[in-house]
């Protein structure tokens, strides 16, 4: 991030504010000391529904499933009482993966149906796994951060051609590329108070590595097709490796 | 590469022919000009499958050489660009420990 090379002064300060921006996000998170619900509102709320949707993901899409396998592979198998929490959030916000307590927060006031879940579950799964597979620097080198959007967005369907024709984005030649671009400057805003100048230098400089890194996949998952391809493709890696 | 003794082709026969079809369907046609703004390339596939097949049938030195040098190349262009991070040796130490909340609660 600019200037987290300073001073340690000017570091701790950054911290402070980057962890304010994330409070924004997760008020009521970090009101209730953690991602606990009260009684009553759990009663009313719709951790319910939110709880469903993502075990219907968990145990059938294939985007997750892949994901699910890898990071078993990579040494952090997943336990949905433990790193998955459905809470209220602010804004028009899906999730989140939050680092500090290895948990993806799911925001149960704004998901819409399974699709939305399928691919919201995906797309914080690429961050978890990031985050397992690599020491990122999550609050602070927004590089790393951007690298995490970038690949994020390419791989989890949110920049699907049909996803862009919902938004009134037009565009097909290249238009992924576009996407992919600009959700992850939004996704790096949304966590991150830097202008959004600072948010596109960072993306401009990681994207070519980050948008061809497409582990654990192996491939864009355009579909559901893909992503079993790409499951196969995992599970077969024993004998593909040893055999060139 | 694996000795000749033990070898066998990188992935099942079918594989190949899985790939070489999603490759020249409709519908990656589409996907592939919507990120890359150009028509696919399938024909690797399809001389990957012709030396799948010849190896199964005939145990061609020639099939093995061939599709071992393509699935190589394959393996090369993931690794064309350098990582922005750096990988781990091992998971981070905290991620199967209870929510700070828990700890609190016991």
């Amino acid at each position: 991030m600019a200037g987290a090379a300073g001073a340690p002064q000017q570091q701790q300060q950054q911290q402070q504010q980057q962890q304010r921006v994330a409070c924004q996000v997760f008020p009521e998170r970090r009101a209730q000391g953690g991602s606990g619900q009260g009684l009553l509102s759990s009663v009313f709320s719709n951790d319910q529904g939110c709880q469903r949707l993502l075990l219907k993901t968990l145990e059938t899409n294939p985007y997750v499933k892949l994901l699910l396998d890898a990071m078993k592979h990579s040494g952090c198998a997943v336990n949905k009482e433990r790193h998955f929490s459905c809470e209220d959030c602010n804004g028009n916000v899906s999730g989140g993966f939050d680092a500090s307590t290895s948990q993806i927060v799911l925001c149960q006031n704004n998901i819409r149906n399974q699709a939305h879940m399928n691919r919201v579950v995906t797309h914080e799964l690429v961050h978890a796994f990031d985050h397992c597979r690599a020491h990122v620097n999550w609050f602070t080198d927004v590089r790393h951060l951007a690298c995490s959007e970038v690949r994020a967005a390419n791989l989890s369907g949110d920049c699907s051609l049909v996803n862009e024709i919902f938004r009134l984005h037009f565009g097909l030649k290249r238009h992924h590329q576009t996407c992919v671009r600009d959700r992850a400057i939004l996704s790096i805003l949304a966590v991150r108070n830097i202008s959004k100048e600072v948010a596109q230098k960072a993306v401009d400089e990681v994207f070519e590595s980050c948008f061809n890194d497409q582990e654990p996949f192996g491939r864009i998952p355009h579909n559901k097709t893909y992503a079993r391809y790409a499951h196969r493709d995992f599970q077969n890696r024993d004998r593909y490796y040893s055999n060139i | 590469m694996a000795d000749a003794g033990g070898w066998r082709p990188p992935r099942p026969c079918e594989a190949y022919r899985a790939e070489w079809t999603l490759c020249r369907s409709a519908g990656h046609l589409l996907h592939h000009y919507y990120v890359h703004g150009e028509r696919p390339a399938c024909e690797q596939w399809r001389r990957d499958l012709a030396s799948c097949r010849e190896w199964e049938e005939r145990r061609s030195a020639e099939a093995q050489r061939s599709l071992c040098e393509s699935e190589r190349a394959r393996v090369q262009a993931t690794q064309k660009h350098a990582l922005v991070w750096t990988l781990r040796q091992s998971p981070p130490a905290d991620w199967h420990l209870p929510l700070p909340q828990e700890e609190k609660d016991q």
